[in-house]
């Protein structure tokens, strides 16, 4: 690493102010699940020094949270998440490079039809949606939970987007090579998108991680619960544990974040490394 | 090799996600709509469910608002992503950490972000707190029909922002460095390289976050759900909120489904115009 | 500890009489039970019950209480026979039972008649049909913070339900009581802008339900006396009695934090007052309006069985068990104790209540028994109550927030005439 300039050192400043307000919110929560349940609304105003400093601490929260079905419920999403990731990256990146590169008659209605996908409110749709389902006897299943996870519109229109962006001339000389299209996909297309695919992926990672309304539907029973789920159970009809529910919600952003930070290194260009871009 | 030899191979790579889509959206879609044709207690179509929402005023009301939110948070958000990625575009140390820092947000459950702000909104919550100590007087925030729809936006950017500013950063890294060089030698400064280079390469990026961002922002419903319910005095009644309300508090299957097909269709008409004004769609 | 050895022995029991009746019996019927209540809370109604019926397995089903009713418009609603019963808001029973989202029950009226008081039977019923099973029910106290009396120097309201003050006694002594400590609210209903407990305010100025007509279908909700109450609930947040901006489910906060003198919600909230440190609270009945009679918010839970239940009978056999079967209720009592509607039930119930809450254990026995016998008024029978509700609910956010009285009112009237006329 060259020495830091005054310049850079001025915007890591500015980088690292804006980064802590949008952290803020995310500390208040964390240190409200380290604080004891009464104590959470109570130095919310004036300001002074316990606002934003527990004044005690205590694992209480933290105890009670794997005490009970959470554990498995983290597990569960971890899976769900997982597998939607993996199994909707091979089919929504197939779909985009048929839709971006390959000429052929109806593509637009494909494409079209792609769009319109992702403008329908998933939850909307989760009644008809459950009783097809059921049909199919997916209740309480990994598969109930994954499936619809994985055609996702977003991604498709995402890749397409980037893979458009790939120069014509690499895949006509390809062409020229002797390569078929599926070598083109997966030894050309696959490795300069690296960005657009971890976007992709983090965009199927969300869907699955915030999802709510159909977990509970599809998958009520204990053992297949999701953590969104479980976690909205901490507020029963006669009592609501912020304790609790904040606990959890920090375990559920802690998880994410560790992805997040891996992934980083997969984030650098690759397109502008070889400087092959139009 | 002509456009009809490739539909086989085309149709090989788009199998799998035409069938998800079809069955796991658009099939249940059509059930819906097939509701939204069914009146209460009738058993052939009619369009009455339509006829009832547009001639409810809280309905009526509910576009009005959608529109306006979406009007008002769309480019406020997508300026802010787009400023935010030109920021933390870099390799400086800790940077990488700070953009997850940006992007944590979206990962927790919306339910439980919504309460945090909630805490945060309350008369005697943390931002009053705050404002008093630089010498503001007490806002009423989500209470108040001229600040609520306002402080719904505030918790949506926040969750949101960092969500977009990442697909751009994909798009930013994608720049060939070249450009800027090149741009160096020919003597631009920072704005025209943005103006020149930047934009102009991003156009597919951006398009992608604009049309994703608003369809994002018509889809609103858990922060308005948790923190005003619509009000005060309908101002942050969102469509989703009533397709919500009526679903799955009324019961009334029927309207619900009419109002959710008169969403897509307003999201499908601005989803269009945008495709139009981004030049995309096309073969370059 | 208790709760533990109960658990133990039904365990143990359960095991005998599986391992005996294992040999005979065929393959276990499993029937799904959905509630919104915590992780573990019927296990040991459960386990009892499985020990008396080894045929019979139940596997507990829980989802948030928001939750509960799109998993029932669509389990129910797309005729899921995964579902045999689950429990019910009985405000919802006219409209549920209208969708045929509930099995007729009528050949169990007996047995409820014998457990269940008159006014408890009938928010079961609809069109003289019976529906669903007595579960719990519910009252309100109000609460008064004892330290801040103290530091005005004002003697403690009596718990007697002669001595039972006005609404504007109430906030007059509130006032007070905030003149002389360093309260920052008078008098905070905790679910501040819900029907249930805003009934007592609005109904109980003698100006009607909310609805009239046949079948309970035609708004009134703006007449002379709702818009009175309104303006006096409007003046609670005007004049900085109550707050505005702070959720239901945060509300509590204000009370155990001290700084609030009088607020009314269930016996659910003991517990929590109880442990809350630096907060000394005693008991009185929740006010009522001069010229009425005083009406306290009551009903709760009841259990369902689905129409579509695939095992109808054994779903039927435990709905029975945890209401009409004293020991039954009194197991989901120990992990949940709500108000029971079994009448067998309640002396035991109130007794170990009071027990648990020495402090205030005498004021409580007092005041629950009376309100649940003299006062309680049902919300009004309607399928289209829900709606009404919600657009209720909504209009009482709006004047809480300060919209004027009248023509929030007003607005909801039409809102609801065009709503309830779609359902008719």
């Amino acid at each position: 690493m060259d020495r830091i300039t005054p310049r850079q050192a001025l915007r890591m400043v500015v980088i690292a102010a804006t980064a802590l307000c949008f952290l803020m919110p995310l500390y208040w929560l964390t240190i409200s699940a380290l604080r004891p349940e009464a104590d959470i609304f109570r130095f919310l105003n004036p300001f002074g020094p316990w606002t934003l400093i527990p004044n005690q601490l205590t694992a209480d929260n933290i105890v009670g949270l794997w005490s009970g079905s959470f554990s498995r419920a983290i597990v569960n999403s971890i899976v769900v998440a997982l597998v939607t990731v993996i199994a909707g990256l091979m089919v929504c990146a197939s779909a985009a490079f048929a839709l971006a590169v390959i000429e052929f008659p109806g593509r637009g209605v494909v494409f079209t039809t792609m769009i319109v996908s992702f403008l329908i409110p998933f939850d909307a749709i989760a009644v008809p949606l459950y009783s097809i389902m059921r049909g199919f006897n997916l209740q309480n299943s990994y598969a109930g939970l994954v499936l619809p996870g994985i055609g996702n519109g977003l991604a498709v229109f995402l890749l397409r987007q980037f893979f458009q962006g790939i120069p014509k001339e690499l895949r006509e000389a390809a062409m020229v090579d002797g390569m078929g299209w599926f070598r083109i996909f997966w030894s050309i297309y696959l490795p300069l998108s690296r960005p657009a695919l971890v976007s992709a992926a983090l965009i199927m990672f969300i869907f699955q991680w915030q999802a709510y309304l159909w977990p509970l539907l599809i998958a009520p029973s204990n053992d297949m619960k999701v953590a969104a789920v479980a976690l909205a159970q901490f507020s029963s009809a006669y009592n609501v544990s912020f304790g609790l529910i904040f606990a959890g919600a920090a375990f559920l952003s802690l998880i994410p974040m560790l992805i997040f930070v891996f992934f980083q290194q997969y984030f650098t260009s690759s397109v502008a490394a070889t400087g092959s871009k139009e | 090799m002509t456009r009809w030899s490739n539909i086989r191979v085309a149709a090989l790579f788009l199998l799998p996600a035409v069938v998800s889509v079809v069955l796991l959206r658009l099939w249940p879609a059509a059930i819906a709509v097939h509701q939204s044709l069914l009146a209460p207690r009738a058993s052939s179509y009619s369009l009455e469910n339509y006829l009832y929402i547009f001639t409810d005023p809280s309905f009526l009301n509910s576009v009005w608002v959608t529109l306006l939110f979406s009007f008002i948070i769309n480019p406020l958000q997508i300026a802010a992503a787009l400023g935010l990625a030109i920021l933390f575009n870099n390799k400086l140390p800790m940077t990488g950490f700070w953009r997850t820092a940006v992007l944590l947000p979206v990962a927790i459950p919306q339910s439980v972000s919504a309460v945090i702000w909630a805490v945060a909104y309350r008369p005697d919550g943390l931002l009053n707190s705050l404002l008093q100590l630089v010498g503001i007087g007490p806002q009423r925030f989500v209470t108040s029909p001229e600040q609520a729809l306002g402080s719904i936006m505030l918790v949506v950017s926040w969750i949101g922002v960092g969500y977009w500013m990442t697909m751009l950063i994909a798009g930013l890294q994608d720049i060939p460095k070249s450009l800027y060089e090149s741009a160096t030698i020919d003597g631009a400064n920072g704005w025209h390289k943005f103006w020149y280079v930047t934009l102009p390469q991003l156009r597919r990026p951006l398009t992608f976050v604009l049309v994703a961002d608003t369809v994002a922002n018509f889809l609103v419903f858990a922060p308005v759900n948790i923190l005003t319910g619509g009000g005060p005095q309908g101002s942050t009644d969102l469509i989703m909120n009533q397709i919500y309300t009526n679903a799955f508090v009324n019961g009334d299957q029927g309207s619900a489904a009419a109002a959710t097909v008169v969403l897509v269709a307003l999201v499908l008409v601005i989803v269009l115009i945008q495709f139009r004004l981004m030049g995309d769609g096309s073969e370059r | 500890m208790h709760i533990i050895k109960s658990g133990t022995l039904v365990g143990l029991t359960a095991m005998f009489l599986s391992s005996t009746a294992g040999l005979a019996m065929a393959e276990p019927v499993t029937i799904n039970f959905l509630t919104a209540e915590a992780d573990g809370s019927f296990d040991a109604a459960i386990a009892a019950f499985e020990a008396e019926n080894p045929d019979i397995k139940v596997n507990f089903e829980t989802v948030p209480f928001d939750s509960m009713v799109p998993t029932i418009e669509s389990r129910v609603g797309g005729k899921d026979s995964s579902l045999d019963l689950f429990l019910v808001d009985t405000p919802r029973v006219p409209a549920m039972a209208n969708s045929g989202y509930l099995r007729d029950i009528s050949d169990r009226l007996g047995a409820v008649e014998a457990v269940a008081s008159e006014a408890a039977q009938s928010v079961l019923k609809y069109n003289g049909t019976l529906y669903a099973l007595p579960l719990w029910t519910s009252t309100q106290l109000m609460y008064y913070n004892k330290d801040l009396f103290d530091a005005a120097g004002i003697a403690y309201p009596s718990s007697d339900a002669a001595a039972r003050m006005t609404y504007d006694e109430t906030v007059a002594l509130a006032r007070q009581v905030m003149a002389g400590s360093d309260a920052k609210y008078g008098f905070v209903p905790e679910q501040i802008d819900r029907y249930y407990q805003l009934q007592p305010i609005f109904e109980g100025n003698g100006g009607g339900t909310g609805l009239t007509g046949e079948g309970n279908l035609t708004p009134d909700v703006a007449n002379d006396k709702w818009i009175a109450a309104g303006k006096f609930y409007s003046s609670l947040f005007e004049d900085g009695l109550a707050p505005r901006g702070i959720a239901v489910d945060q509300m509590q906060s204000v009370f155990t934090s001290g700084e609030t003198v009088f607020y009314v919600t269930g016996p659910w909230r003991l517990k929590a007052f109880d442990e809350a440190t630096n907060l000394n609270f005693g008991l009185a009945p929740i006010p009522y309006w001069t010229d009425s009679k005083a009406q306290t918010p009551t009903d709760s839970w009841a259990v369902g069985i689905s129409p579509y239940a695939a095992h109808p009978e054994a779903a039927l056999k435990f709905a029975e068990f945890i209401t009409l079967n004293p020991a039954g209720v009194g197991l989901v009592l120990e992990s949940i104790p709500n108000v029971p509607v079994n009448q067998q039930a309640y002396g035991p119930y109130i007794d170990w209540l009071a027990g648990e809450n020495p402090a205030v254990g005498d004021d409580l026995k007092k005041i629950m028994t009376y309100e649940l016998a003299d006062t309680p008024v049902p919300r009004p029978r309607s399928i289209g109550y829900v709606a009404f509700e919600t657009v209720l609910n909504r209009a009482f956010s709006d004047i809480r927030n300060g919209s004027d009285v009248a023509s929030t009112l007003q607005q909801a009237q039409q809102q609801l005439g065009s709503q309830l006329r779609r359902i008719q």
